[in-house]
């Protein structure tokens, strides 16, 4: 569409130059017109679909921080809105360039499908026996017979401990049982249905479900596996019945995350007459109300979690309990605690009794340092028959310690083993038999907090005179110290030290590569999606965004502490904030929803196409869907400004500006920019409607020229010089650089092309109510002295442009600054100070070798600007 | 928000609360609406009393939203449509959007971004327009927007 649109427009101005006289038919203009509103149109969608996506990627990185619980529905429905956006940005680009980045397609289709590969995974079964006996399993089963079990089988097998014998019905059964007679689609349905009013319907939908399971017949395969399995546990017990203890044992459970703790049910002492009725039922616990909440709020997917169900030989205890082989409320202990009371185990894990407590110190005689003996008035032991039931301790017995301290010490001994094997503090649980055996039970990771302290234990107002701000928004969380550096301009880049708290005006991703060397960023603008915020995240840096005095409020070197968490800066290190670990409570870190979105989000987040002048900056080159925005977002802008670019407009293709008197200004319409329809070759300012140019247009007029600056004699010669060489140089020569101004616009939109005495510059603007699409760009070019002082005119207009707000960089001898994504009224502010800058900095280059001259006109010029912003200022005529 | 320019909208969906809520919000903006409990119903309106927008949405019992979207289209490809959405397969939305739908919103929608994009898919509509015109007055082979 640009070389088409380029064509139409040479074609156009050219004929209108051979004929030096009128040219563009109203067929030409229109077209002119619809080919500028559909690009202006498509620019503005992009920018949108931008908008959205970088959105999106904020909330995945939220939900990555494990906080707070999300479904597998937000992580379809999050993945879904980015790469819907992300194909929408492709779309509107190749509207406003076609086939110009057509290998955006390509990366996109490579990354979708690699998401889509993620999302649609589906766990087969390494192993499909039905039943396992106990002696035949490790942990590395975990996906065949749960994580209890499997657990408990390295328990048994490969630490040689002992355990009950059993055996285990497996995720393959699960998947037999659910996939008989459709049992799994009826429950599928019964959850669609339900779908996002699942938390008000979860007692209905669980019963509907669990009433399902418990009224179908145990497929037959089961049934016989499960018979064969009993047959050899009762010859290992010399033929005898044996009554099992049936626990379930899910996908899921037991692990480092997520215990699952008394979600599922597990029956005790069970005869096996009875044993089908109790499997079924724990097949149902997978559907109770707690173990459906649970499962969302901890991120597994319905799917996901097979129930397997673990047989073990019931131990008929004396006594039982738990051991902790650290203090489970303060990672900083690391002494054994037992937990134990009389009969079974159950009491100390239902907490249904009070039970006496062992510490043992971690020494090599596993001193014990603390006993606690409770009256322990109700124990639970084995019915006759079978089952359990609750039971009054003899009075004298009830006081008496439940283990001795040979037991004490053979419990801590095994504890230290198992955990010494699984590497990681253990919950563990066992039973004593009436001839003093300890056997044992299940060991599952134990959950460690950290001793936390909560913010008013702080006492926050001791630091109150150190405190240098308490606005903004946690960007990136976490608490760190460094000193001041603020940056500004590109050049800083080079100078940012190791460790320091970057500070920036804006949030810009040109400050991306700093991020990783800084101890913390403050940013008096930007959110929470915007580019910095995700490199902060990734890279685990404190960010606090929106602190708008955070240029001004300390000066570089100065030591801060920046608590994203608070919110606050503080002067100086404050120790306290720095000790002050937040507990972690991350509980959706580590579960199969949040491993999916973390591995979906590697194609998503990471930013690797950061710097737009590199030879990488290639549609090619996009790996992840936040590169292929960044490129479209840069590419965009440049495209659609291309717009007024090298084109040529004669007096009758567009109108002249009558501003009190004929100016040298010309203006094409091209959509919406006049009031009403302009006859004859003159359009007044009151005919213009287009917002970004009366900004500008007031910037201009704001205040009159004082003329040429005083040039030395080495300016006056390079002129003199310069135009002898060049005749293009010479003010109303017939070149192509003698072109009037002309203006483009619409009500929104504008762009100029200026030639002002010896310099060259462009205005680009966009801009309305809607901050996310506003732009602001701004090249400068030329001069007429020599290639040193030309270039201290850049230095000198960047400093300025720098100053209020704008990005501006200089490549040889051309200056590029931009601005975006500002509300409108600061947009114009800005557009004044381009104008009053199109005029006031002509032919400042010649002054540029006297640095009295240059500080005075510095002065002057934003003394001026200052002026403008407040509106004192006097209209030029 | 204050709008200028009203136009017609065709909202189509099947639950009763949400339609009627939405209708009302875009009425109070000065947009004439028609509802639509099904695809069905919607097509019958798109051929009697043709709107500049629809919202459609997408999981409809009976004639699904994809397919309403395909048969809109048929009927007059100049008509946009923003699918309406609570829990969409990408794959399926990537297809409709190379066919031409104008967005994917998800549901519970923001009466603003709803807002912003019925104006918008409008200003396609127009331009889309503009652009037959300027094909039938020269040559025939132009495309619309994506």
């Amino acid at each position: 569409m640009l070389k088409t649109l380029g064509n139409r427009l040479q074609k156009l101005f050219t004929k209108d130059r051979d004929t030096e006289g009128p040219s563009l038919d109203t067929a030409a203009v229109e077209e002119l017109q619809l080919t500028f509103k559909t690009r202006y149109y498509s620019f503005r969608q992009l920018l949108t679909a931008n908008t959205k996506t970088l959105e999106s990627m904020a909330e995945i990185e939220k939900a990555l921080q494990g906080f707070e619980p999300f479904s597998f529905s937000f992580v379809q429905k999050a993945c879904g809105t980015v790469s819907i956006n992300v194909f929408s940005m492709i779309q509107h680009m190749e509207n406003i360039a076609p086939g110009k980045y057509s290998a955006l397609r390509e990366s996109f289709a490579s990354i979708q499908s690699r998401i889509d590969t993620l999302l649609r995974q589906k766990k087969e079964l390494s192993d499909r026996r039905l039943v396992i006996p106990l002696e035949a399993i490790t942990s590395d089963m975990t996906d065949v017979v749960g994580g209890k079990m499997a657990n408990l089988g390295d328990v048994k097998n490969r630490l040689q401990m002992r355990v009950p014998g059993g055996f285990v019905i497996t995720a393959a059964a699960h998947e037999l049982f659910m996939n008989t007679d459709g049992l799994q689609k009826e429950v599928d349905r019964l959850f669609q249905v339900a779908g996002s009013d699942l938390d008000r319907n979860l007692d209905l939908v669980s019963s509907q479900i669990r009433q399902l399971i418990l009224s179908a017949d145990v497929p037959e395969p089961i049934y016989n596996a499960v018979i064969a399995a009993y047959e050899k546990l009762k010859q290992q017990h010399g033929g005898q019945e044996v009554r099992l203890a049936v626990r379930s044992s899910a996908h899921g459970e037991d692990s480092e995350n997520s215990s699952f703790a008394g979600q599922y049910r597990s029956e005790l002492n069970v005869n096996f007459a009875q044993f089908f009725h109790f499997f079924k039922q724990i097949l149902a616990s997978k559907y109770s109300p707690q173990a459906i909440a649970y499962k969302i709020n901890k991120g597994f997917r319905d799917e996901d979690i097979a129930m397997c169900v673990g047989c073990l030989a019931m131990v008929d205890a004396v006594a039982g309990g738990v051991v902790y082989t650290r203090n489970p409320l303060d990672r900083r202990d690391d002494n054994i605690y037992i937990n134990s009371t009389w009969g079974l185990p159950k009491a100390v894990v239902d907490g249904d009794t009070l039970c006496d407590l062992f510490v043992v110190a971690r020494d090599e005689a596993l001193t014990i340092v603390r006993e606690e003996i409770y009256d322990k008035a109700f124990q639970v032991i084995c019915y006759e028959e079978d089952g359990c039931i609750r039971t009054e301790t003899d009075a004298d017995t009830a006081k008496l310690p439940s283990l001795t301290e040979g037991q004490i010490r053979e419990l801590a001994d095994a504890a230290l083993q198992i955990e010494d094997y699984y590497e990681s503090p253990q919950d563990i649980e066992w039973a004593i038999c009436s001839d003093g055996t300890i056997y044992f039970l299940q060991s599952r990771p134990l959950q460690q907090m950290e001793a936390s302290l909560p913010t008013d234990e702080l006492n926050l107002d001791r630091f109150a005179a150190s405190l240098l701000t308490d606005i903004g928004i946690n960007a990136s969380p976490g608490t760190a110290s460094g000193r001041i550096f603020k940056v500004s301009k590109k050049v800083d880049i080079l100078q940012f030290p190791e460790g320091a708290v970057l500070v920036v005006e804006q949030a810009l991703p040109t400050w991306a590569p700093l991020v990783a060397r800084a101890a913390a960023v403050i940013s008096e603008r930007g959110g929470f999606a915007g580019h910095l915020a995700n490199v902060a995240r990734e890279f685990g840096v404190p960010a606090i965004f929106g602190v708008t005095s955070a240029m001004d409020m300390a000066e570089n070197g100065e030591l801060v502490t920046v608590s994203a968490d608070l919110k606050r800066v503080y002067l100086g290190s404050i120790a306290p904030l720095l000790e002050w670990k937040r507990p972690e409570l991350t509980p959706m870190k580590g579960s199969p929803i949040y491993e999916l979105l973390q591995q979906a989000s590697r194609h998503i987040i990471p930013l690797n196409l950061i710097d737009p002048e590199s030879r990488d900056f290639q549609p090619q080159n996009c790996t992840t869907f936040h590169d292929i925005t960044r490129f479209i977002h840069e590419k965009s802008v440049v495209e659609m400004f291309n717009f007024g670019k090298d084109h040529h407009f004669s007096e009758r293709s567009s109108k002249q500006l009558h501003y009190k008197v004929p100016m040298n200004w010309w203006i094409l319409n091209l959509d919406d920019g006049f009031v009403h329809e302009v006859q004859g070759k003159y359009v007044r300012l009151e005919d213009i409607a287009s917002i970004p140019m009366l900004a500008f247009w007031e910037g201009f007029v704001a205040i009159p020229w004082d003329g040429p600056p005083a040039m030395d004699g080495g300016g006056m010669t390079t002129i003199l010089f310069r135009s002898t060489m060049n005749t293009a140089l010479v003010t109303g020569s017939q070149s192509k650089y003698a072109d009037r101004n002309y203006f483009m616009i619409s009500k929104n939109f504008c762009t100029l092309s200026s030639r002002l005495g010896y310099h060259f510059s462009t205005m680009e603007a966009m801009v309305s109510e809607r901050a996310v699409e506003n732009y602001l760009g701004f090249k400068f070019k030329g001069g007429a002295a020599d290639y040193e002082r030309c270039l201290g005119r850049l230095h000198f207009i960047q400093e300025i442009l720098e100053r209020y707000g704008f990005r501006a960089s200089i490549n040889g001898d051309n200056l590029d600054a931009r601005l975006e994504g500002r509300r409108m009224e600061y947009m114009l502010e800005r557009l004044k100070i381009l104008g009053y800058l199109t005029l006031h900095t002509r032919q400042l280059d010649m002054i540029m070798g006297n640095n009295a001259h240059v500080k005075y006109y510095m002065k002057k010029l934003t003394d001026d600007i200052d002026q403008i912003l407040v509106g004192q200022h006097t209209c030029a005529v | 928000m204050e709008k200028q320019t009203k136009f017609k909208i065709l909202l189509v969906d099947d639950e009763e609360i949400f339609r009627e809520a939405t209708a009302r919000q875009l009425r109070v903006r000065g947009f004439t609406v028609l509802t639509a409990d099904s695809g069905e119903t919607a097509l019958d309106l798109v051929r009697t009393d043709p709107p500049e927008v629809v919202l459609l949405d997408q999981e409809m019992p009976g004639m699904h939203g994809s397919d309403t979207f395909i048969a809109i289209k048929e009927i007059d490809p100049l008509i946009e449509v923003i699918m309406l959405t609570g829990n969409t397969s990408v794959e399926n939305a990537l297809e409709l959007m190379k066919l031409g739908t104008f967005d994917y919103l998800m549901k519970p929608v923001n009466i603003d971004e709803l807002l912003y994009k019925v104006e918008d898919a409008h200003a396609r509509k127009q331009l889309n327009e503009r652009k037959q015109q300027r094909d039938s007055n020269s040559r025939p082979d132009k495309d619309s927007l994506p």
